[in-house]
């Protein structure tokens, strides 16, 4: 007995049906899992990185933003506050401070400017190659790696704030000297930095040599013998050398040139009090704050929507439901004739109901194929679509 | 050979009922069955097949008394000695010409698949001339051919009897007489006995014997 | 003494040795050989000082090769100077939390040079002393807080050996306090006396000690050339100096042409690298030696 091959026949036949039911199933099943795979890995990385980063010092005004542009480099770019807030901290004796700017992009992945013990704080290792040694090196995180297929020795080129500030910064040619093993976290998905070439990259610091001629061939739309059409990407930029390296330098006092954040690394729990105490003056320009407050009151909010969003699922789920077994016991009345046909050729009942069972079974096995097979995208993706859709 | 004796009928709806004292067709006969609508002549053919269970007499074919057996052997006794031939032919337009004339096989664990059986689909098919269309869909067919292709199912799994309901009943005229002389040489070449619904009076003659519902049952032999 | 008391003496005797050594060495880079002296004095047996400078470079105007600034970056401290004295690091990539500046106690009191002029000595190629004057440890009192900069960095990384540290700290102290202080007593002799130095890197000395000295651009192992000696003759008539204090010994040539002029030559090493005989110390004992010629 063929029933499966009956079935799929049928569901062959019936392709618009097949697609629009398998849809259905598939939707539903993939809407909740989904959320829930995204939820669980929003917590993860924010709970997670947040634990993981006791203090905080920014300029005054939202802790989320700077939480979140901090801890997982998000594009919300808080006020900058001068290095000077770092050398404070290294004054008091009381903590490690950690510079963190965190403001360019390049190739849409965060650049975060910081000192090389930022490495060591978050116990990085390298997958291949070595922490960065001059100016105008940096270090990738391992998804950059991979997605960007670059590797030590390659360079990887700072985008321009927006592309209407051209006149400004020329976009820095940076040579990856590491590329970091994996981590699950936002540190997969970023570009280090020594904090000075951050600094070079904000135009606070520039070479006396002429801007290099592009090589990177992204930027050529058309080649010809005698003409080459370059695209909108097409800019100068600038590439510290070897060559050019003396001659680079920055301009004004270090203690004035811009941080994003001070990430603070008590000694112990005593001295961190006593450092969260000096910040609450009103007369500082900083605030100190611990991530992992903020990161809690976000996920209480994140939990008190995903009830909401778990009872709507249920709903259009049970609505879908309804839909699906109307559907379907629609399209048994209009095969009755060919139920019939198929009893009197000497078909059982049970047999007839076991074929309309196997297009079931294989709707429901192409749904879950799909689903698997979202899911598993979904899984595969969930760290840079929880940071696209989350952070 | 078919007999019938004594069958009281009726469906529970009360509004019908059919009584048939005796009737017997012989193996090889090709029995025409007239009658006017609602005379109960596809009862009879139902009665015939055990799918319907009179409540008085009994149906024998061939010395087995089908009204006795239960579900499971009347169903594979159909499916296995009987070939079902319907006026709106009864094709499942989701199979392609060569899986209809297949599907008994792939609905019963009583009928084996092999090559064999599908050679002999084969075969048929180029009996009955629609050898070049069996990777159609039966949407895509006239309405003769489409008789064609159910005649090839009813035959193929080399019924004894076969029961045609208003076979011809959808058919033009020239297309009638042509499927009808088809279905009684592939009939004769299967050494088959068909019983024939029709109220196509014109038909009549081409069968052995008539049965006529309306001053039943009077046999007519021809 | 029953035989469990000798065993478990026994295993005392042998155990404290062990737990000492199970405590990893620190490895200390440094970036003069000043600041190697210090750190050698006060970590003594707990730390591997390495200052990896070739001993025929002024560590001031030397760049580290790529492996070398691996090795930095590798160390468990790094110990700078500061006050702008170790110029590659600004190209470079050090933690910032395992760098120690000696200087910053001072850093409001580092004297700031308005000239600029770039000169060439040595295998380092072309330099300049424009910025902020760097050899601070040559006032004793500034060496002392350079010294304890390096005590507090060791302490931190070393918790347990405070007590050693310190005390290796209060002994260096001592040293270099007895230094200051001798330097001190010897300026009294002879206030305001006008002196000259043939490089531009006594700055802090001439502050603390009162040194009325100006400083030319004249290297002891060349000849300064005809201009560079009439920039002196005019010097010395404004600033009539009888002494002229060298980083190292001149070329006789030198001496005798100075003495033509009525000035003298004497030296007062900086010991930007490892002597070849003595130490810090040592060497700084015998420039005071030398003052003691020039302010008797």
């Amino acid at each position: 007995m063929d029933s499966f091959y009956l079935a799929w026949r049928y569901l062959s036949y019936t392709k618009v049906k097949t697609f629009i039911l398998v849809g259905c199933i598939t939707i539903i099943a993939v809407l909740p899992l989904t959320l829930e795979i995204l939820l669980d890995e929003s917590e993860r990385q924010l709970t997670l990185r947040a634990e993981s980063s006791p203090l905080l010092i920014g300029a005054k005004g939202s802790a989320l933003d700077l939480v979140m542009n901090s801890l997982y480099f998000a594009d919300e770019v808080p006020e900058t506050i001068a290095m000077e807030a770092l050398e404070q901290v290294m004054d008091t004796d009381l903590a490690a401070p950690i510079p963190l700017f965190v403001r360019f992009k390049a190739r849409d992945f965060p650049i975060v400017g910081t000192s090389l013990d930022y490495f060591d704080f978050r116990n990085l290792q390298f997958a291949q190659g070595e922490k960065f040694v001059m100016l105008g090196q940096c270090v990738i995180g391992a998804k950059v790696a991979r997605k960007l297929n670059l590797e030590p020795g390659d360079h990887i080129v700072s985008s321009p704030e927006t592309l209407f500030n051209l006149a400004g910064v020329y976009p820095l040619k940076m040579k990856i000297t590491g590329v970091l093993a994996p981590t699950h976290s936002a540190d997969d998905l970023a570009v280090f930095v020594d904090i000075p070439t951050a600094w070079v990259i904000d135009g606070l610091g520039h070479g006396h040599q002429d801007v290099a001629k592009t090589t990177d061939n992204t930027v050529i739309l058309k080649k010809e013998k005698n003409n080459v059409t370059a695209n909108a990407k097409l800019m100068q930029y600038t590439e510290i050398t070897e060559e050019n390296i003396d001659s680079f330098h920055l301009h004004g006092d270090p203690a004035a040139f811009p941080l994003t954040a001070v990430l603070v690394v008590p000694y112990d729990e005593k001295s961190g009090t006593i450092l969260q105490g000096r910040y609450l003056e009103n007369e500082t320009p900083y605030q100190i704050v611990q991530p992992k407050e903020v990161i809690d009151t976000l996920m209480a909010n994140i939990f008190k929507i995903r009830n909401v969003l778990d009872a709507v699922i249920m709903l259009v789920g049970t609505a879908t439901l309804l839909a699906l077994v109307l559907v379907f016991s629609l399209s048994l009345r209009l095969r009755e004739q060919e139920i019939e046909v198929i009893f009197k050729l000497g078909c059982s009942r049970a047999t007839i109901a076991w074929l309309l069972g196997a297009e079931i079974l294989i709707i429901v096995l192409i749904s879950a194929v799909f689903c698997g097979g979202f899911m598993a995208l979904v899984q595969y993706y969930d760290q840079e679509l929880v940071r696209q859709l989350f952070i | 050979m078919i007999r019938l004796s004594n069958i009281h009928f009726s469906y529970k709806s009360g509004d019908f009922n059919l009584s048939i004292p005796d009737l017997r067709v012989e193996a090889g006969e090709k029995v025409g069955v007239v009658g006017p609508s609602g005379s109960g002549k596809t009862t009879l053919l139902n009665l015939v097949a055990g799918i319907l269970t009179p409540e008085k007499g009994s149906v024998c074919i061939n010395e087995m008394e089908i009204n006795c057996q239960n579900d499971t052997t009347r169903r594979d006794f159909r499916i296995t000695n009987i070939g079902f031939i319907f006026q709106d032919f009864g094709l499942l337009d989701y199979l392609d010409v060569k899986d209809n004339i297949l599907h008994p096989y792939r609905i019963t664990g009583a009928l084996k698949l092999n090559n064999d059986v599908r050679d002999r689909a084969d075969k048929l098919a180029i009996q009955m001339g629609i050898d070049d269309k069996l990777n159609r869909h039966p949407s895509a067919l006239s309405h003769g051919e489409r008789q064609r292709v159910a005649i090839c199912r009813a035959l193929l799994p080399g019924p004894k009897l076969v029961l045609a309901d208003e076979a011809t009943g959808n058919l033009d005229p020239k297309n009638k007489v042509h499927i009808l002389e088809l279905l009684f040489k592939n009939v004769d070449k299967h050494d088959a006995t068909l019983l024939a619904v029709t109220h196509d009076q014109e038909l009549l003659p081409y069968f052995d014997k008539v049965i006529n519902f309306n001053d039943f049952l009077r046999e007519e032999t021809l | 003494m029953s035989i469990r008391s000798v065993l478990i003496l026994f295993l005392f005797i042998f155990a404290m040795p062990l737990q000492g050594m199970a405590e990893k060495k620190i490895t200390i880079y440094t970036v003069n050989y000043p600041l190697t002296y210090f750190a050698e004095r006060i970590g003594g047996d707990l730390v591997n000082v390495v200052f990896p400078a070739p001993s025929n470079v002024d560590p001031a105007f030397w760049m580290p090769d790529k492996a070398t600034i691996r090795e930095y970056q590798k160390a468990d401290l790094i110990i700078l100077n500061g006050a702008g004295y170790e110029k590659w690091t600004k190209k470079v990539s050090l933690p910032m939390l395992r760098v120690v500046d000696t200087s910053k106690a001072f850093k409001d009191k580092l004297i700031h040079i308005e000239t600029d002029v770039t000169h060439s000595h040595g295998p380092s190629g072309d330099h300049s002393h424009g910025g902020t004057a760097f050899t601070t440890w040559l006032d004793f009192s500034q060496a002392v807080q350079q010294a304890e900069a390096i005590y507090k960095a060791f302490s931190r990384k070393l918790p347990a050996n405070t007590t050693d540290f310190s005390n290796n700290l209060e002994s260096l102290k001592k040293d270099l306090l007895e230094l200051d202080a001798q330097m001190t007593v010897m300026s009294t002799n002879k206030p305001g006396l006008s002196l000259v130095a043939s490089h531009p890197i006594y700055q802090y000395m001439a502050r603390r000690y009162n040194l009325n000295l100006k400083m030319v651009m004249w290297e002891p192992d060349a000849d300064p050339g005809e201009s560079e000696w009439k920039h002196l003759h005019e010097l010395v008539n404004a600033h009539p100096a009888g002494w002229m204090i060298w980083e190292e010994e001149p070329l006789p040539k030198s001496v005798k042409r100075l003495q033509d002029m009525n000035i003298k030559s004497q030296v007062f090493s900086p010991c930007f690298s490892k002597p070849q005989k003595g130490n810090f110390l040592s060497v700084m004992q015998q420039n005071i030696e030398n003052m003691g010629a020039i302010l008797k």
